[in-house]
């Protein structure tokens, strides 16, 4: 086997050097309880607060906005749950607005409340065929008993870009102003400036490892003065928002990643972006292969792709035992591949879908890469038909 | 090397791994929905994960559930709703173990496929051919029964020359973490505190019927869903007038009628077999002597098949009616621990 050719960026991120030595110093030895008072509880709050600086800074919002998590799936929950737990005690129905294409984050969290809330009702947006959402059938889901509309910056299946300031827009005319949105920016924060692209959005999910940060530390942002309700009670951290003692190093994991990605983002969608249009041209090639959303505007590290006649779970295995690291799409707990709600919203055919392909790329992919994968692709589908 | 998280497929893959051969575990995803072993079976699927990593092995999950739900559930409610009594394990081991994994195997470059049966593959007049496990309590041979020789060819049945008792040793000794494990019950979608008719009325609309007695005619009952009722079953069925015990005779879901009867009464010394279900390794022949095993851990019955245009079984004694959807599986008469065929039971 060569390679290993890693594909699969937008499952995890290769760890950044930097984000580790920044973790480095609250590994190890005393790391004070940031809550206490005395001199080394203050220097752990330091970091932490630097942290969150860093965050609000790259998001574009004030410091008391951001609410450190224990990952992606944690601040999704805490966006739906935490404002519609709060709606449902003064309101005689509440409604959650969210779209068809949502991570399973969004979409359990709300059909979860929805189950256990008789007051609590779940209504979804569709998408086109391009997996954009559609936003008639926003304006159409949204009233006036809506607490919160959950639509996500990015796809994470096949990287498509989401128009958060019509949904925002159309959202808040449609409930005369009383719901908040929420974005799910998760996917999109590799690729996308956030102050900008999540700009119309009161609430947005952030998790570090799809950055280059550790796994189990993320944040929910509030852009503006929002009330929520903690999902997990007690301590008082997080001004009441979040309990439990905040892990310092996750902070400064997240914060560090962040700002790299900042930093990185024009080179890295240049570069990558050259690498996408070519892995594109390559797949297009290919006997029965059809590119994903191909009229839509797609994150740079994101191909997606349906095979015709092909069983992902072949592909899969045989790409990985050349070497590539790949996926389906999103992997359920078990490992399996399953079958994508993204796209059976956009309307592709079961058949197709079976045949899907995920390969993503980031800052260290290479051309060689690329052009690997390309050849042992072809191998693979020969062998397979 | 199918790996169902169990003990029997833990220890068959250290077999076969002491044994040289280079080794790659599956884990099938089969069923989406509830069940007993929580969603998507995610605790076998880590223990099956775990013990190839002990093993040293790679492991990897095939998700059959659209397969699974096309082979095997669907066909089962939709046997349930014709007044059949379909066996779901049967269809499982015969379409998606080996029909969907041996075609995906040869196409992914492998020789062989291993299961953790307690069954044997052994050689007979120079072909493969399927014998019953050394430990007879648990031998599943009968589960096997379909297996064509072109197939047989390419499975591995590394325990059925092992006890139960020696499996789960030898898994104790290699530390696996299955050691211990119980033994699967039941049918793997069907959540036991639910039971089958919760999960049959999740499909389809069920037909309430009248229990009559045949000889006395005689209504001793009614029953919620006729659909589940078996031909040849007692459980659940009211003694008789005279005190004695009762067994279905039959089942008339269109006239909403189960008729039940003493067991002299509902005996039977023939059933005939759907002749598309029949399947013989070896050279056919109109009319053979066998041994007919009628349930997974049945006894075998003295019988002999006959196709004369329309096959069947005719028994040498009478027995509890099989009911039709059920499988029979035929063994050798000169040796009774090689499966030669089985079919399934078109009526009684």
């Amino acid at each position: 086997m060569n390679g290993p050719y890693y594909f699969d960026y937008a499952a995890s991120a290769p760890r950044r050097d930097e984000v580790a030595l920044a973790m480095a110093p609250w590994q190890r030895g005393v790391v004070a309880n940031p809550s206490g008072s005395h001199r080394l509880a203050r220097v752990a709050r330091r970091a932490l607060e630097e942290a969150r600086d860093d965050v609000a800074d790259c998001v574009g919002v004030a410091p008391g906005g951001v609410i450190f998590t224990g990952g992606g799936t944690e601040s999704c929950h805490l966006a739906l749950a935490g404002i519609a737990s709060r709606h449902r005690r003064t309101h005689a129905t509440t409604s959650i607005v969210v779209s068809r294409i949502e991570h399973h984050a969004v979409l359990d969290a709300a059909s979860a409340m929805a189950r256990d809330w008789p007051t609590v009702s779940v209504r979804y947006v569709d998408v086109d065929r391009d997996g954009v959402v559609d936003l008639e059938s926003v304006c159409a889901a949204v009233s006036a008993d809506t607490a919160v509309v959950s639509v996500m910056t990015a796809n994470n299946e096949t990287g498509v870009v989401q128009p958060i300031d019509g949904v925002a827009a159309i959202a808040r005319a449609a409930s005369r102003g009383a719901c908040v949105v929420h974005t799910d920016a998760i996917a999109a924060a590799p690729w996308l400036d956030l102050a900008e692209a999540t700009a119309a959005a009161d609430l947005i999910s952030l998790c570090a490892h799809k950055l280059g940060g550790p796994v189990n530390a993320g944040a929910l942002v509030l852009r503006g003065e929002f009330a929520l309700d903690a999902l997990v009670p007690g301590g008082g951290q997080e001004q009441g928002r979040r309990g439990g003692t905040v892990d310092v190093a996750a902070a400064v994991g997240l914060a560090t990643a962040l700002r790299a990605t900042v930093r990185d983002l024009a080179e890295v969608n240049q570069r990558v972006g050259a690498l996408q249009r070519k892995l594109i041209d390559g797949l297009s090639k290919l006997a029965g292969a059809t590119v994903t959303a191909v009229a839509a505007r797609r994150l740079a590290g994101t191909v997606h792709a349906t095979f015709d006649g092909i069983a992902s779970d072949e592909l899969l295995y045989l790409l990985d035992e050349a070497g590539v690291c790949a996926s389906a799409a999103a992997s359920c707990a078990s490992g399996a591949s399953e079958s994508s709600h993204v796209l059976e919203a956009m309307g592709v055919t079961p058949d197709r879908a079976r045949g899907s392909l995920r390969l993503t790329m980031g800052r260290e992919t290479t051309q060689a890469d690329v052009d690997a994968v390309l050849v042992i692709l072809e191998n693979s589908l020969r062998r397979l038909r | 090397m199918a790996m169902s998280g169990g003990v029997d497929s833990s220890v068959a893959a250290s077999l076969l791994v002491a044994a040289g051969h280079e080794v790659v575990g599956a884990t099938l995803k089969l069923w989406g929905g509830p069940s007993d072993s929580g969603c998507c079976s995610v605790a076998d699927v880590d223990d099956a994960r775990r013990v190839a990593h002990v093993l040293g092995i790679d492991h990897h999950v095939f998700n059959y559930t659209d397969e699974f739900e096309r082979d095997v559930v669907a066909p089962f409610v939709a046997g349930h709703a014709r007044g059949l009594t379909p066996n779901p394990c049967i269809e499982c081991n015969r379409h998606i173990k080996f029909d969907l994994l041996i075609e995906r195997a040869r196409r992914l470059g492998f020789d062989a496929v291993a299961t953790g049966h307690h069954a044997r593959v052994v050689t007979r007049n120079g072909e493969p051919a399927l014998a019953r496990g050394v430990d007879a309590a648990k031998d599943q041979s009968y589960v096997l029964g379909y297996l064509s020789a072109p197939q047989l060819a390419m499975v591995r049945l590394p325990i059925g020359e092992l006890t139960k008792d020696e499996v789960r040793r030898h898994a104790r000794e290699l530390n696996l973490r299955t050691w211990n494990k119980p033994d699967s019950q039941d049918v793997c979608f069907i959540e036991a505190a639910r039971g089958r008719e919760v999960f049959l009325r999740s499909r389809i609309p069920v037909t309430s019927a009248t229990i009559v007695d045949r000889s006395t005619g005689d209504v001793l009952g009614t029953v919620e869903a006729a659909e589940l009722v078996t031909v040849g079953q007692r459980k659940g069925v009211a003694p008789g007038r005279d005190g004695a015990r009762r067994y279905v005779a039959s089942v008339d879901l269109g006239g909403g009628r189960v008729e039940v009867g003493r067991l002299d009464e509902v005996v039977v010394r023939r059933v005939s077999l759907d002749g598309a279900s029949v399947i013989i390794r070896g050279a056919p022949v109109a009319t053979v002597a066998v041994w007919v095993q009628t349930s997974a851990h049945g006894t075998p019955v003295d019988a002999v098949l006959r196709h004369d245009g329309q096959w069947s079984v005719e028994f040498a004694t009478a027995i509890r009616p099989v009911a039709p959807g059920q499988s029979v599986v035929f063994y050798d008469r000169d040796d009774p621990t090689i499966a030669v065929g089985a079919a399934v039971v078109s009526a009684t």
